[in-house]
């Protein structure tokens, strides 16, 4: 189980002739995780390891059984390149591309809405299922076990890096991982916390999460929200980072497109005060995450 | 988010054919005066920075001829609104203003969608407006695809209560309005006031407007008016930072650098991730650590960008250590960041034995990172110590070196 990715996800890797595309479809391939297919317009009828390359998604879907569709292309053809995804059908879109136009991502999501299509990202390392050993993205790198191994805990970062560190943290527990969502660092993503953890209270493999949260937006108020409510039942362990800023003059940017106060919202110090009034538990150091989860008494790998 | 100078975006606004009242751009008193003279005598001064509330700030000032408008333009250059220095002078034809409406569009990022704001109650902030006459106001989400059509805007003013040729004015403005925030991919743009003249014309008295950095690209008559990472500074970027956002164009699709300076401190600060920079510069604090700068980097950088940022982060006055923290990697080659790290050291002529240097990567090829900097002396821990027992271990190591 897990969500979003299972062993019944067929992917297909748009841009996948660029650099960062072809050393992550080797790692994808290493990993277990089948390839289906790549689109590359003007490099139809070549192979990327072995990866059949179609200068269209429409060709592609043709020959192969696709549901799945992992997006690298340049930031100027990421919304022509999600468009065409949709239009053949495809309902999880993973974005990696990051400083896309953010107009362009407005209607993006949009469309992909219109159409009923999940949207990861833009600018995530991807997802992992560790137990189906499938990935969409670099997230795990080259040596995925390293961080990436099966288990009851999801986790839900907003930055692609920490989704790694805060899975090595779990392991670190004792545990493992269903599934981990890096949900892009951007603030206009397809899929934000809010709706993965529900998601995962629907997820019978998944009996704790773990969230690393940033400054700006309104993605942990609407959790806290969600909790309040009792949308998410399970124990959730949230980390939010970069209380520093608060300190810092209003408006800039530290890290994230995303990571942003203006208008005195999105601070981090409210953030984890909701969090923590909703039942959530909120760790004071990052290392905390560790003793809050061998808390919980899950199931040891 | 590169916000635009006033200037600028009025001859945006009034390219585009919507109206501005006439202005010249004065660097000098006697500029000022000069184009106070030209300009009719009745002036407004507002200073040249690239920051909202101008009013509040005290940055706009009022003059009737040149001797009074040379007056105020004395006492606003040379000082400084909001960090930033004052060093030009917008001068305005003052308006006859029988009116002052509000209209600001803003790229909604937790709506996803455009979202217009318009109001009877213009001249004040749209806090204010809001607070206090919520009744004058209206917050209208838009379909990203449908954008504003004509009649919506005339729906709107007339909800608000305006009518005849009045409203048929603001509408059309408010519509060519949203043509320009569409055409050049704004994030804002906000007109206060709007005036309405005793001719029942609308102008844009104030104007703000940010365009998105990451559309630039498609906009090449933006180039000039919008400058690179402004967004991750609240005053005029730095020497060093310009420095970086150099480092960084010069690879724009390879791996990401950069660059905030802080106003002291003495840790040279690198750390790998959006998220995990923030975590770090959190937990270092935390030990009693004093960040000189703020730097994250990741996405996979060529060696010569990780070696052009540490150089740089190196080269601030007062920096008398170096904290390299990263995530255990998904896509950075640790062998890179690690040459890169070696060959500024080097360069600065830093013997790590000596100065202070902590060390943690993680992730793709970190064996040979691990080789190449024990071979230049370089402290270095991988997974086994966790990002913020690094950041306690810099902190430390400093504490060791100058005591204290």
């Amino acid at each position: 189980m897990g969500i979003l990715i299972d062993a019944g996800t067929r992917i297909l890797i748009q841009g996948i002739t660029g650099r960062e595309a072809s050393m992550v479809t080797r790692h994808m391939l290493d990993y277990g995780t089948p390839v289906a297919a790549g689109v590359t317009p003007g490099k139809g009828g070549t192979e990327v390891h072995g990866v059949p390359v179609y200068d269209t998604v429409r060709q592609a879907c043709r020959e192969h059984e696709i549901n799945a569709a992992l997006i690298y292309v340049p930031p100027a053809f990421v919304y022509d390149a999600v468009l065409e995804a949709v239009a053949n059908g495809i309902n999880l879109i993973v974005i990696i591309t990051e400083n896309i136009p953010q107009h362009d991502v407005m209607k993006l999501l949009a469309a992909t809405k219109k159409a009923g299509a999940r949207v990861i990202g833009p600018n995530t390392t991807g997802i992992i299922n560790p137990r189906a050993r499938m990935k969409m993205g670099a997230i795990g790198g080259d040596n995925v076990e390293r961080c990436f191994v099966p288990g009851c805990v999801g986790v839900i970062s907003r930055s692609g890096g920490m989704t790694a560190e805060t899975a090595h943290m779990v392991k670190r527990a004792g545990l493992g991982v269903s599934t981990a969502i890096a949900i892009g660092g951007d603030p206009m993503i397809g899929s934000p916390p809010r709706e993965l953890l529900e998601l995962f209270e629907q997820d019978p493999e998944t009996q704790a999460v773990v969230m690393f949260g940033e400054p700006g937006t309104t993605f942990e108020e609407d959790v806290a929200e969600l909790l309040a409510a009792k949308g998410f039942t399970k124990p959730l362990i949230a980390y939010i980072a970069g209380r520093f800023t608060e300190d810092m003059p209003e408006g800039t940017v530290f890290g994230h497109a995303g990571a942003i106060i203006e208008g005195g919202k999105g601070k981090p110090s409210t953030k984890m005060r909701l969090l923590r009034e909703a039942g959530a538990y909120v760790a004071e150091r990052y290392d905390d995450i560790v003793d809050y989860l061998k808390q919980l008494d899950l199931p040891q790998n | 988010m590169g916000r635009m100078l006033e200037n600028h975006t009025k001859t945006l606004l009034y390219e585009n054919g919507l109206a501005v009242p006439q202005f010249k751009v004065a660097a000098s008193v006697d500029e000022v005066r000069q184009a106070a003279d030209e300009l009719g005598g009745k002036v407004v001064l507002k200073a040249l920075v690239p920051v909202g509330k101008k009013g509040k700030a005290g940055a706009v000032k009022f003059a009737d001829g040149a001797e009074e408008a040379g007056e105020a333009a004395a006492g606003l250059l040379g000082t400084t609104v909001r960090f930033f220095p004052v060093e030009k002078i917008l001068v305005e034809q003052k308006l006859e203003i029988e009116q002052e409406l509000f209209v600001s569009i803003t790229l909604d990022k937790m709506r996803r969608c455009p979202v217009v704001l318009a109001s009877t109650a213009g001249g004040m902030d749209v806090e204010e407006i809001a607070a206090q006459y919520p009744e004058k106001m209206r917050v209208i989400p838009l379909d990203p695809f449908e954008g504003l059509p004509e009649y919506k805007c005339r729906e709107i003013w007339t909800e608000l209560g305006l009518s005849g040729g009045l409203l048929r004015e603001a509408a059309s403005y408010l519509y060519r309005l949203y043509q320009v925030f569409a055409r050049y991919e704004a994030t804002v743009l906000e007109i206060n006031p709007l005036a309405v003249t005793p001719e029942g014309k609308v102008v844009a008295a104030g104007a703000l407007m940010a365009v998105d950095d990451a559309a630039v690209f498609r906009h090449p008559e933006l180039k000039d008016y919008v400058q690179l990472g402004s967004e991750r500074a609240w005053r005029p970027l730095t020497e060093l930072e310009k420095e970086v956002v150099a480092v960084n164009e010069a690879d724009p699709y390879r791996g990401t650098a950069r660059y905030t300076e802080m106003e002291d401190g003495d840790i040279g600060f690198m750390c790998g991730g959006g998220g995990g920079s923030l975590m770090v510069f959190d937990t270092l604090l935390s030990y009693g650590g004093r960040p000189a700068n703020y730097t994250e980097f990741g996405g996979n950088p060529p060696e010569r960008k990780v070696f052009g940022l540490v150089k740089t982060i190196l080269s601030k006055p007062g920096v008398k250590g170096l904290l390299v923290d990263a995530n255990i990697t998904n896509n950075t080659q640790v062998d890179l960041v690690a040459q890169g790290i070696v060959r500024a050291l080097k360069e600065k002529g830093i013997d790590p034995r000596k100065f202070p240097v902590v060390v943690r990567l993680a992730g793709v090829n970190d064996a040979e990172g691990r080789r190449i900097l024990a071979e230049a002396g370089v402290e270095y821990y991988g997974e086994e110590m966790s990002m913020s027992q690094a950041a306690r271990r810099m902190v430390e190591k400093m504490r060791e070196a100058y005591g204290g």
